[in-house]
């Protein structure tokens, strides 16, 4: 809990704040994961796309070990983040672990972060099987030729952003604190004894 | 996008609309906003658990990537999110009102991770704030200086207490940047000088409050009343549970450092301060409170840490209060005198009644006279003023050596009337 200070006290009795409007939603991080996810799945790369381009780049007869690595993927999706979203929710679950994946050997510590940041604690196994999964069904097309595919698609909606305002302003990050010459000598003797003045 | 050089206020685009069907919106329109949620902050707790800390993380993450995405934005598209966008003030306003200062007892926890992400949050944060106090971008890039005015005053993007945090938050190392954007809102928005007018009356209030929980006032006094000596329970200090008193010097303590970070960083707020008597209160708070809150640190049974702690936050008060009143009086008294301004005689009386006001407050008096010596103002309004009353000068000088001998205390250094000096600073 915060200290307290004036500057609550202000917000409380005096009339210059806005009133907090206690029946407005506060996001938490179930809610805002869930944002993620929804935002992540209009970003350009869909589930379906990914399915059409093994079909397209792979002979028939490869195409029956990709399909089922495929499945394996929308397993561990599944596993992720559960059936309570419908298969919308775990087809974009597995666009994301299809990007996670696609050019790496093994879960790394970026890796769970980043399924975590956007699906919250899951089991450890579902990423393995995905890591696995989508290291088959890439080496099957090679990961140039991937790696190609996942940049079209995922820069067709990402919008253009500019550079960060503030970039080049210096920003010091010195702060108030108790400062050693501010501190009086500890006088035992009182002050109030002395300092009777009649 | 319409042609350059017109205001975002004024202009207009054309996007395409949810049916798919182009249309054309004003640039500042709600639909213009993008869905985000963003999280209110929430402080690191203090040696949380490893599960605490990851989520913290978490939390932080979000908030982070979020911030420089806004802060990545094109200014039509920032100023939209930041007017239509409510997640985005209540992330905002819970930093400023959370966020630990430097001041508060325990800082960050000691995790190189958790205090890695503080520190671009902090940076993050404050770049937020800094855009959002520029109406002018660049060339191309401006509002309307009144509509700017209006946007920010009457969706509080800034409203008094968050000014006053934001001193206290990022001033320290960042006090010329802060005095551009806290000028610039009160020189587009004039309306936060009569918030501040407002303000000033409920501060006074937390001084009485903070007598009061020391049984040292009734409560209820406005300004000009002087305290009551017949308080319920004059040595609260000494008595009250020690979490309480711990409480009460924590809130002296920050309560003098903000008014303190403010008044040093926007001067003009000092007129402000002084119309409403402020350094009279705060000098009788200070002669009354000063000394009981000394003793009960000195004589109570404390953790010997606490203890010290203690009584460096008291110290800190005692400088920052000195402090404030000589902003006061040099901006509100001695700088019109040193500028030649109109009311130099007006000026020049009133700084002289501050100091006869002193007389009375001798613990004060003889802090004050250490830290900024009153003979060299003395000196300074002789030089400035020549019809100065050297009789009224005299007994101004007399009962600050007085009042230095009654507290026992020998002065750093004498009092030399018409002498060189250094100025009012």
């Amino acid at each position: 809990m915060s200290p307290p200070r004036l500057t609550g006290a202000l917000r409380s009795f005096s009339n210059v704040s806005r009133q907090e409007d206690f029946t407005e939603e506060v996001y938490d991080l179930k809610a805002k994961r869930l944002k993620r996810q929804e935002r992540f799945s209009r970003e350009g790369l869909t589930w379906q796309k990914i399915v059409q381009f093994f079909t397209q780049h792979l002979e028939k007869k490869e195409q029956q070990t990709a399909t089922q690595e495929l499945k394996n993927i929308l397993q561990a999706a599944k596993q992720i983040v559960g059936t309570d979203f419908g298969q919308e929710a775990i087809e974009s679950a597995a666009v994301f672990l299809f990007k996670t994946f696609y050019s790496k050997d093994q879960v790394g510590h970026e890796e769970t972060r980043a399924i975590k940041q956007m699906f919250g604690p899951f089991p450890a196994s579902a990423a393995e099987a995905s890591c696995a999964a989508v290291g088959k069904v890439v080496a099957q097309v090679g990961e140039s030729l991937v790696e190609a595919f996942v940049q079209t698609q995922s820069s067709s909606k990402t919008p253009d952003r500019g550079e960060p305002f503030g970039r080049n302003i210096a920003f010091s990050f010195d702060t108030y604190v108790l400062d050693s010459q501010d501190t009086l000598p500890w006088l035992e003797e009182s002050e109030e004894e002395r300092g009777l003045d009649f | 996008m319409a042609g350059a050089r017109v205001p975002l206020d004024e202009r207009h685009v054309t996007e395409i609309g949810p049916k798919g069907k182009e249309r054309s919106l004003p640039a500042l329109h709600p639909e213009r906003k993008e869905e985000r949620s963003f999280l209110p902050y929430k402080p690191p707790l203090e040696d949380g658990s490893p599960a605490q800390v990851e989520e913290f993380l978490e939390h932080a993450q979000f908030i982070s990537e979020d911030l420089e995405w806004l802060l990545s934005l094109p200014h039509d598209k920032f100023w939209c999110q930041v007017v239509f966008d409510e997640s985005l003030q209540k992330c905002l306003d819970s930093y400023l009102r959370h966020a630990p200062r430097g001041l508060d007892p325990a800082l960050l926890s000691s995790s190189p991770a958790v205090a890695d992400m503080h520190r671009s949050l902090h940076r993050s944060m404050f770049m937020v704030f800094l855009r959002m106090a520029t109406h002018k971008e660049s060339k191309e890039n401006f509002l309307t200086p009144a509509v700017f005015g209006e946007i920010i005053y009457n969706n509080f993007l800034f409203d008094i207490p968050k000014i006053l945090d934001l001193c206290v938050l990022f001033g320290k190392g960042n006090s010329q940047l802060l005095h551009k954007m806290i000028d610039n809102i009160f020189t587009q928005q004039p309306s936060y000088y009569g918030d501040l007018d407002d303000t000033v009356p409920s501060m006074i209030q937390v001084l009485d409050m903070i007598l009061e929980k020391c049984g040292l006032q009734t409560g209820g006094a406005c300004a000009n009343e002087p305290l009551k000596l017949t308080a319920h329970n004059p040595h609260a200090a000494m008595t009250m549970n020690e979490e309480d008193l711990v409480d009460l010097v924590l809130y002296l303590c920050d309560t003098c450092s903000t008014i303190h970070s403010f008044l040093d960083i926007f001067p003009k707020a000092c007129l402000t301060f002084h119309r409403h008597g402020f350094l009279y209160r705060l000098v009788s708070f200070y002669e009354v409170l000063i000394p009981e809150l000394e003793k009960a640190v000195k004589k109570r049974n404390f953790d010997k840490n606490l203890q010290e702690d203690l009584w460096r936050r008291v110290s800190h008060s005692r400088r920052r209060m000195v402090e404030i009143a000589h902003l006061i009086l040099h901006h509100t008294c001695l700088q019109p005198i040193l500028e030649g301004s109109e009311n130099i005689a007006a000026s020049v009386e009133d700084l002289l009644q501050s100091f006869t006001a002193f007389l009375q407050e001798k613990r004060f008096l003889v802090d004050y006279d250490e830290e900024f010596p009153v003979g060299d103002d003395i000196s300074l309004l002789q030089q400035a003023f020549p019809h100065l009353d050297d009789t009224r000068t005299s007994y101004l000088l007399q009962g600050v050596e007085s009042a230095w001998e009654s507290l026992g205390r020998r002065k750093p250094h004498p009092v030399l009337p018409m002498t060189s000096h250094q100025g009012a600073e």
